[in-house]
């Protein structure tokens, strides 16, 4: 279990995330939805001790670090590094050896090209299958379903089906509210570095409207489109 | 087009103030190192108009690579970018075309010049569609991106080292050594992005020692065929062939922890100072090595367990 207390965090003056408060249980699937530049990365980062706060992140797996597996909106991949030794390096810094790639390359992917020459979803992708290589507890995707083709979204929405099956711990922001309706057990809002409220399955339709409600509001009309 | 260029200088400022140098100061030591280079290689060899054109063509083919040539046509429309390709080119070939005439070799500035605007005309693709193997894929990545991006001089390396033993000179030999840490200790030079430093389930002592472990390994693995040559043909100077191997090992350790004592930015001006300090007088690298330790320790703390 993961658990946010009184978490506030800044940006020079900039207070980008105010008063925190989340329980993440094990077994569970969590959406953290919100517009861009709400505080949903911000917050990935501080779980993962990325970043300085204030206030208090605890967790019963510790240290925490050790057993997540963060998936970046944008993953970085060095130049020349094939697809086979990024999922070898990340499993390596995580002393998980002798683990059969070929055999668990589920998405197809090209492992023995540069994994900078693939497309955003390839890399997304392998991003994907190197951090479940790595056998962690605890997972936070942000983005994960972006620029990945709709037969992988399918796979990835069962894999993260799986996780929760396998007692795992799962974090997912996302922009696409259909595949958090179909894998969270419970959604936080944030707006602004606040957190609005969090809402359990049933009422999932009923935050979908709130949400469509007020980011458009009445900006359709702004633009007088003729 | 003016933007475009403005913006570039505002780009090369920044790069130039984040080293730890003041811009004006920067060109002027960039101009200075460049003459006392010329200076140095018109010394030493024959062949130097031919380094400088070269080192001139390579800085402008880069500038014409495929998705940098893309990105000019979207931005600018087809010919703006090869006004701004051709004069790009023009200000790279200036400083060369003037060595070259101070020289008084005008043929080959009014030769390079015509090739700068010519390539200026073309874009090229600077990346190999093949993956080049490399014998570190168990270990990613310093030394598998590295050797992907150098091997050729590890080529040039080996060469070198035949030669020295077939012509008799040591030093030759040596130097060729001492090229492969020169190349290996430029894997360390950037950061890494913070992600593939948090990844790894070490403590900030376990991380630097893995790190050094695998960058000894692997090199040893890089100069090994050198120093076994040198040990069979010159087996009396098997003191200086391992007192090299050492100092080539320390500065390589030197580095990683210089790299890390600034992480997660470059390695600036001090830390450039210190090892620069240490490449002229190399006994203060026991000095330093324990400091850059120190300092690394404390800074990985942020994002590794302790």
């Amino acid at each position: 279990m993961i658990k946010i207390k009184e978490l506030n965090k800044y940006y020079g003056n900039n207070e980008v995330l105010k008063e925190i408060n989340m329980d993440f249980l094990r077994g569970k699937v969590y959406g953290i939805v919100g517009e861009n530049g709400a505080g949903k990365t911000t917050l990935f980062r501080c779980i993962a001790g990325l970043e300085n706060y204030s206030g208090e992140i605890i967790s019963q797996i510790t240290p925490l670090k050790n057993h997540l597996g963060l998936l970046f909106t944008d993953p970085f991949f060095f130049s020349k590094i094939t697809g086979k030794e990024y999922i070898r390096l990340l499993c390596n810094a995580r002393n998980k050896k002798n683990v059969n790639i070929d055999q668990k390359n589920i998405f197809d992917l090209p492992l023995n090209q540069y994994a900078s020459s693939y497309s955003t979803g390839m890399k997304k992708k392998l991003a994907i299958t190197a951090i479940l290589l790595q056998e962690n507890e605890c997972f936070i995707l942000d983005e994960p379903f972006n620029g990945v083709d709709i037969q992988s979204n399918i796979v990835l929405t069962e894999i993260i089906l799986k996780l929760k099956e396998l007692n795992k711990t799962v974090l997912i922001s996302s922009h696409i509210f259909s595949t958090l309706s179909d894998t969270c057990d419970e959604i936080y809002l944030l707006r602004k570095g606040e957190q609005i409220k969090s809402v359990q399955k049933e009422d999932f339709k009923l935050l979908e409207q709130e949400m469509k409600d007020f980011t458009i509001g009445n900006r359709i009309e702004k633009l007088e489109l003729k | 087009m003016k933007e475009y260029f403005d913006l570039q200088l505002v780009m090369t400022n920044r790069k130039i103030k984040e080293s730890g140098i003041n811009p004006a100061l920067g060109y002027l030591l960039g101009l200075l190192t460049l003459v006392l280079l010329s200076e140095y290689i018109f010394h030493k060899t024959e062949f130097a108009k031919y380094v400088v054109i070269l080192t001139c063509l390579s800085f402008q083919f880069r500038l014409s690579e495929k998705h940098r040539m893309d990105f000019l046509l979207s931005t600018f429309g087809d010919k703006s970018k090869y006004k701004i390709r051709v004069l790009e080119n023009i200000i790279v070939c200036l400083p060369f075309a003037s060595i070259l005439t101070f020289k008084f070799l005008f043929l080959e500035a009014i030769i390079l010049f015509l090739c700068s605007i010519s390539i200026a005309l073309f874009s090229f693709r600077t990346s190999l569609n093949f993956t080049i193997p490399t014998p570190f894929s168990k270990n990613p990545f310093e030394f598998t991106t590295g050797f992907r991006k150098t091997f050729l001089i590890f080529l040039l390396a080996y060469a070198l080292s035949v030669i020295a033993i077939n012509v008799g000179n040591f030093n030759l030999g040596i130097f060729s050594m001492l090229l492969i840490f020169l190349i290996t200790l430029s894997y360390y030079s950037k950061p890494e992005e913070e992600f593939y430093v948090w990844v790894h389930a070490d403590t900030p002592k376990s991380f630097l020692m893995k790190k050094m472990m695998i960058a000894t390994k692997n090199s040893i693995l890089l100069t090994i065929p050198i120093s076994l040559g040198l040990l069979v043909f010159y087996p009396t100077y098997y003191d200086l062939i391992l007192l090299f191997l050492l100092i080539g090992f320390l500065f390589l350790w030197t580095m990683i922890l210089a790299k890390y004592s600034a992480f997660p930015s470059e390695i600036n001006l001090p830390e450039g100072i210190i090892i620069a300090f240490a490449l002229s007088f190399p006994p203060l690298i026991l000095l330093i090595i324990p400091y850059f330790y120190t300092k690394s320790i404390k800074n990985l703390r942020r994002i590794l367990n302790d």
